[in-house]
């Protein structure tokens, strides 16, 4: 492919690029269903209606990433697309506040300074977001990972300017997920993404999602509707619900599941001041 | 959809663009997303000339990403916290409206919506002396009940601020269908952008009562494009509260999913996910026939506070004529 960016990259940036992004390790074990880690390359799917704790979980994971090593933090660099126009940095400044020791201004602007953020209010100013972002990442090797809240953003929108032809209402979201499988690939990095559950799950699905054998444990009226590539590119799918009875302390359940291999965890957290609680 | 012209971007040329059609390539998307190679061979254009222009184009079209640390440093002197004009719900919201965030108040008919809509007008009015746009589209708007309320804020203030003055601030818009309401919208982030000062003054919020008598008769039927249309509104919406620092508090009505499950948001799953706040108000008990000006509060989606916590609060006890009960 005729990359502008790519060319401009020297041996040492290439290292850099390969080598640098290793530290995902302890990101947030109580998520996946196994080897406890997300690998680079791998693509997690957070699912779920409004106010199950989806965002709050991405928080979580920035907190987590920015946080220098000497706070207990991985250090690392961030990419958060918002796509939904509702990250609330203040309440990541509370989260951090509350995880730091030393809860300084400067420690926290520090930490910050780790997080990119970028709005977009449209499929296409995100699929040209996403192309212009690869120099990004080539130019910052500790940008190990990156979030996109949410991908579904955009369906409806898109799905009437594309009038009857589902090709054309699925372009620009089919494009999207090819660059970004690209950009996960070749820059080594994991990719959050929040889809939210617009639609119930129809009453005849006979194509039902998951293996017979785990349609009992996971108990979520999934329905997939983004296009194809997308589907097809997640790795972990995770499912986000809420309990009615507030008795519990722990009121929010994640489901995850590891797709390739058919693992599937339930664990429930609880969130407080100081964020996601497993 | 950005279709290619000349002299959208420097050398990009008339000539280049005809050569680009002829390769099936007419918008900024099928440029940028096509192999730049392939296309200086096809249509013999310089490659390094196409290079510059993809180049060129992503700068112009994509959204640019800011750092945390400046953004942190940006909000906090541009985030207000807007009191409501009473004490009970300035604690449930964590102090008051948030500038850069969508509230929603849902509620079944006479939960006090408008009432709380009202309240929140003459406070930010009198209280900031801030300007107030009131979208109105069910003619819940009540001008002698706006100026009863700015006297009691007034005379609990003790302030000798003039009611009228502060009825100037609030601007009434009637909208009674969503293409006016998305085109009163329009008209305000223009005025917004030109920082035009002069009839709008500084506008810290947009009151929409109520979102939903708008986007009820689009739903239904063949849905995709009325849904359409309310995420637009919802987008739009957001995007104003983020770039203008605007709080934005809409009202909605409720549904149950069965006859005794518990109230939710009226509008479907697609708009719930919208407001970052979202308020629950209800009635103190349910005594048919006579009227309490007792409401509870309780938050039903906060990104700050626990979800589920109560307030009570008083919608006022000024004296109701029987047109305001409507």
């Amino acid at each position: 492919m005729g990359d502008p960016f790519r060319r401009a990259e020297s041996g040492t940036q290439l290292l850099a690029r390969l080598e640098g992004r290793s530290a995902l390790k302890n990101l947030e074990p109580y998520l996946f269903a196994e080897e406890g880690s997300p690998v680079h390359g791998d693509v997690i799917e957070f699912h779920g209606p409004e106010g199950t704790g989806k965002t709050e979980m991405l928080y979580h994971l920035v907190a987590r990433c920015i946080i220098p090593k000497s706070g207990g933090g991985l250090e690392v660099k961030v990419m958060f697309i918002d796509t939904d126009y509702h990250f609330d940095m203040l309440r990541l400044v509370t989260i951090l506040e509350n995880r730091l020791a030393q809860r300084t201004e400067e420690i926290i602007k520090e930490c910050l300074g780790r997080l990119f953020l970028v709005n977009c209010s449209s499929s296409t100013q995100l699929l040209l977001t996403l192309y212009s972002l690869e120099n990004v990442f080539c130019t910052h090797p500790s940008l190990c990972l990156l979030i996109l809240d949410s991908i579904s953003a955009f369906y409806w929108i898109d799905r009437s300017n594309g009038g009857e032809s589902l090709t054309l209402q699925e372009m620009n979201l089919k494009k999207c997920a090819n660059f970004l499988g690209k950009l996960v690939s070749e820059h080594h990095l994991a990719l959050f993404a929040t889809t939210q559950m617009l639609m119930q799950k129809s009453a005849n699905s006979a194509e039902s999602f998951f293996p017979l054998k785990l349609t009992h444990e996971t108990d979520t009226d999934y329905r997939p509707y983004l296009c194809k590539s997308w589907q097809q590119m997640v790795t972990h799918r995770i499912f986000f619900s809420k309990q009615c009875n507030s008795g519990n302390s722990k009121g929010f359940t994640v489901t995850s599941c590891h797709l390739k291999r058919n693992h599937v965890v339930k664990r429930s957290f609880s969130i407080a001041e100081c964020g996601v609680q497993f | 959809m950005v279709v290619l012209r000349a002299g959208l971007c420097p050398g990009l040329t008339e000539e280049m663009i005809q050569l680009l059609r002829a390769n099936s390539i007419q918008t900024v998307v099928d440029f940028v997303s096509s192999d730049l190679e392939d296309i200086a061979q096809k249509c013999s254009l310089s490659y390094k000339a196409l290079v510059a222009v993809r180049r060129v184009l992503l700068a112009q079209f994509s959204a640019f990403p800011a750092n945390g640390a400046d953004l942190y440093e940006e909000l906090k002197s541009s985030t207000a916290i807007l009191p409501t004009g009473s004490t009970s719900l300035d604690q449930l919201l964590d102090s008051g409206l948030y500038t850069g965030e969508v509230t929603e108040l849902m509620g079944a008919p006479g939960s006090g919506k408008t009432q709380v809509c009202l309240r929140i007008a003459a406070s930010v009015s009198l209280g900031l002396k801030q300007h107030v746009l009131f979208l109105d589209s069910t003619g819940g708007f009540t001008a002698s009940r706006l100026y009863q309320m700015l006297q009691a804020h007034a005379e609990e203030e003790e302030e000798q601020a003039s009611s009228p003055g502060a009825l100037q601030r609030i601007q009434v818009v009637r909208v009674f269908d969503i293409y006016e309401m998305l085109s009163a919208l329009q008209e305000l982030r223009e005025h917004l952008s030109q920082q035009v000062v002069s009839s709008m003054g500084p506008l810290k919020i947009v009151v929409i009562d109520s979102v939903s008598a708008v986007i009820y008769p689009l739903l239904g039927g063949k849905q995709s494009e009325g849904l359409a249309i309310m995420m637009q509104l919802a987008r739009e919406l957001k995007t104003l509260a983020r770039e203008f620092s605007l709080a934005v508090v809409v009202t909605n009505q409720v549904t149950r999913d069965s006859s005794t499950g518990p109230p939710k948001p009226a509008l479907g799953r697609s708009w719930s996910f919208v407001p970052s706040t979202r308020v629950l108000l209800e009635s103190k008990e349910v005594t048919l026939g006579k009227a309490t000006t007792q409401r509870i509060a309780s938050l039903a989606k906060s990104p700050r506070q626990p979800v589920g916590i109560q307030a009570e609060l008083d919608i006022g006890s000024a004296v109701v004529t029987p047109t305001e009960r409507l």
